[in-house]
């Protein structure tokens, strides 16, 4: 079981910033490569991606995301006890990016920062970590940088038609007698090689031959320092897992279904989260998307379809979300956050 | 458990041939051109939802007719 409890924290808000450059999965491959990218669009659901140029890094679009969202919801920096960044693209190998954020947003020398290396089944998984250093007591305000620069793994973007770039910022803060949030997190170490940057790190160092790319059947080039997928594992493991585990939190909460208002899955691929959806029961107007516009941005997808989809529904009054996410790790879970006087920027487009 | 003329439609619609395709029990999957990655995918998920079992991308590279597909439903 690893589902647990947080209370007196509570959700104050969420900013999502994307790249300006939008690339159109099928629109952009060249002729005789149009008709086979159709087929492919119309099953993962993804038509257009936002990818960032060589200059811009997460960190920059966590950085205009975090900097509005302090300014709306009028923080004093000050306050900020911590700020955690979670990320697989980080500016640097050495040091973690989030010292180098504290800085940048003037933050003060008393704010613990580090950084946590989790992707698509990141932002429960962040929600517990920040909440409950609130919920001890040790900090009163904390902020939440989370995203992936996904694209860079391949230097052209169209050779991959899933990943889009995105930055966010969430804040939480604590509050006496805030609306309990519940979790389930889980991992799977086993399955490891489902999704992995085989080079580069301690245990395959970066060499030279690494970095000479190989033409594919497909006509495209890679090489070892592209990230690996194994379709089958993963489209497997998410259908297998993340079912059980929404019905394995609302069990523990104690919700019904019925209770949630919208339930957020991290935006894998259009077949994955239609299967997902289905095996649960879920009515579509439950379970908003932003495959079509967004891709598949890892974590940030659930912050991107809050922010893309839920806005103006947030604004309204309170609302009960079931955000889950699942991935790279292999890693999944879910919490139930209830969302009422939270501070929501429009999309941020850097 | 269907038929395999009814198994055969359900691999149709899972794999989302581009163009029209005579598919009999006998069909080499790797004659057929979208047998890619996109379409183990399809069928991975076509067996789940429609007859409730799991298979794995090792069951996919065994198989090497529409056949030995069906077979996988025993």
């Amino acid at each position: 079981m690893a589902t647990s409890t947080l209370n007196n924290v509570h959700f104050a808000g969420m900013a999502t910033c994307v790249p300006k450059h939008v690339v159109h999965n099928v629109h952009d491959v060249p002729p005789h490569l149009r008709s086979e990218r159709e087929r492919l669009v119309r099953n993962i659901g993804i038509e257009t991606r936002r990818v960032c140029p060589d200059w811009q890094c997460f960190s920059d679009l966590a950085y205009d995301a975090a900097d509005k969202l302090l300014n709306d919801l009028q923080w004093s920096r000050e306050e900020i006890g911590a700020l955690i960044v979670v990320t697989q693209s980080p500016d640097y190998l050495v040091p973690a990016t989030a010292i180098i954020m504290q800085d940048r947003l003037g933050l003060a020398h008393t704010t613990i920062a580090f950084d946590v290396n989790l992707g698509c089944s990141a932002y429960p998984f962040a929600l517990q970590i920040l909440g409950s250093m609130i919920a001890s007591g040790a900090i009163k305000k904390g902020l939440v940088l989370l995203g992936d620069r996904s694209s860079y793994k391949h230097k052209d973007p169209l050779k991959d038609p899933l990943f889009s770039d995105a930055g966010t910022a969430t804040a939480l803060e604590y509050q006496e007698g805030a609306a309990p949030m519940y979790f389930d997190l889980n991992s799977d170490g086993s399955g490891y090689k489902a999704i992995i940057v085989p080079v580069g790190g301690h245990r395959n160092p970066f060499q030279l031959e690494h970095g000479i790319a190989r033409k594919g059947e497909d006509g495209f080039w890679r090489s070892d320092l592209d990230l690996i997928l194994d379709g089958p594992a993963v489209i497997s493991f998410s259908t297998q897992r993340v079912p059980p585990t929404v019905e394995n939190l609302l069990r523990y909460a104690d919700i019904a279904k019925d209770e949630v208002d919208y339930f957020i899955f991290h935006q894998a691929n259009r077949m994955i989260n239609e299967t997902i959806r289905k095996k649960l029961g879920l009515p579509e107007d439950k379970v908003p998307s932003t495959l079509r516009d967004f891709g598949n941005t890892s974590g940030a997808s659930l912050p991107v379809t809050v922010t893309a989809r839920l806005r103006e529904a947030l604004a309204q009054g309170k609302k009960r979300l079931l955000l889950c996410g699942f991935g790279v790790g292999l890693s999944w879970g879910g919490a139930i956050v209830d969302v009422e006087g939270a501070v929501f920027p429009e999309l941020i487009i850097s | 458990m269907d038929n395999i003329e009814a198994f055969i439609e359900k691999f149709i619609a899972a794999v989302d041939f581009q163009e029209q395709v005579a598919i009999t029990p006998e069909t080499k999957l790797e004659d057929l051109p979208e047998w890619d990655s996109l379409a183990a995918l399809g069928v991975i998920v076509m067996f789940d939802m429609e007859y409730g079992k799991t298979i794995t991308g090792e069951h996919l590279k065994k198989a090497a007719t529409v056949q030995d597909l069906y077979q996988l439903l025993a």
